[in-house]
């Protein structure tokens, strides 16, 4: 188990409470969630996230821009941050990249998948930073 | 008659000229335009039906995939609520079992109790009241055996607690069948705006409705010879047309 707060950024109720419960049954139980971008901007100013894990197609603010937003933040531009979405072309992906996504997965997935993706991640910030 | 009005007779036939030259080279084309228009107005015909079967049954379609997502959503949510209570329960149970780990623990320790016991039989020259407890300590261990072995249940529970997040994952299958209905019903709609413009732009325009009646219009041109202000009036109209580029 690990204390680390991760923000979950999805419209969809059924894909974040599936995030909610897969990321409880691999160690990361404490988790918040927003609705899209907006929200989950707003949701950034009032709590101390240490990870986000955000949907591509939201209303008002989609996970792309959402991304853009975050990481021209200052104060946010480094937290981590994981795609989960159905987009799947390599387009896509390269588009996501280029927002700086740290990784990326396409629907369906498992808790073990997301588990190793938040893991990979954690490293690379960590050897980064050191 | 002078040469002025000589002149002015010859700039007339000059027109006259002009106008008939003009003629011989849009009649033909009046031919083509009147051709095209009679091949494609039973087309037209068949696309005013096709739109208008369409502009009913296309919103139709759409509000129905609505529904299908709306009733999938609903679904997910009670599976999952289902689901959640499921896992509550197993928590519970496991929390139980796993005090049970502890009796199973404690049983050994009875087992250990109840040998202590016979030999006080043995000892005792089978004394009534220790033959009883002896009697007791056996009651109590098979209680004990009939608690059966907690770890296998346990290792069950869990098993089922697995189950229970594999089918949670599995309803990912609605959020990503609801993009690509959501990606159907843009195109869907994209087709019935295409259709909204074609219809309001086109057959409402009152063009529709002038569209049998052309073919017919432009043979009667033709053949008949329609008097010099009527041709003056439509020769006028093209050129307004083409001026406007609508030919």
């Amino acid at each position: 188990m690990t204390s680390m707060k991760i923000l979950i950024v999805d419209d969809s109720i059924t894909i974040q409470r599936i995030i909610t419960n897969a990321l409880k049954t691999v160690g990361f139980p404490d988790t918040i969630v927003a609705a899209n971008g907006k929200d989950a901007l707003e949701k950034l100013t009032n709590v101390n996230v240490d990870f986000i894990i955000t949907d591509w197609n939201m209303p008002e603010m989609n996970g792309l821009d959402f991304i853009k937003q975050v990481r021209a933040n200052p104060i946010y531009s480094s937290l981590p941050i994981l795609m989960i979405t159905t987009r799947g072309t390599e387009h896509d992906v390269i588009e996501a990249l280029q927002a700086k996504v740290n990784s990326y997965i396409v629907k369906p997935f498992t808790p073990q998948e997301l588990k190793e993706k938040i893991e990979g991640i954690l490293k690379t910030v960590q050897v980064n930073t050191v | 008659m002078n040469q002025q009005e000589l002149d002015g007779i010859l700039q007339k036939a000059a027109e006259l000229k002009v106008f008939c030259e003009y003629g011989q080279r849009t009649v033909p084309v009046l031919d083509e335009i009147s051709s095209f228009v009679k091949e494609i107005s039973p087309a037209i015909e068949d696309l005013r039906a096709v739109v208008e079967v369409s502009m009913v049954n296309i919103p139709k379609a759409a509000d129905q995939l609505g529904r299908v997502t709306q009733a999938t959503e609903q679904a997910s949510t009670d599976i999952l609520n289902t689901l959640d209570r499921m896992v509550a329960t197993l928590d519970e149970i496991i929390g139980s079992v796993a005090s049970g780990m502890i009796s199973s623990d404690l049983g050994a320790a009875t087992k250990k109790m109840a040998a202590i016991v016979k030999t006080l039989v043995d000892k005792s020259g089978w004394d009534e009241d220790i033959v009883k407890l002896a009697e007791a300590w056996d009651i109590h261990l098979q209680s004990l055996r009939m608690s059966g072995p907690t770890s296998n249940l346990e290792r069950l529970l869990k098993d089922l607690q697995s189950d229970c997040t594999e089918i949670m994952m599995a309803l990912q299958v609605q959020d990503i069948t609801q993009q690509h209905i959501g990606a159907v019903m843009g195109t869907i709609e994209a087709v019935a705006e295409g259709l909204r413009k074609l219809t309001t732009g086109f057959f409402s325009t009152g063009m529709a409705e002038n569209l049998p009646p052309l073919p017919s219009m432009s043979i009667r041109f033709e053949q008949e010879n329609v008097g010099e202000a009527e041709r003056k009036k439509m020769v006028e109209s093209l050129l307004s047309k083409a001026r406007a580029g609508q030919l």
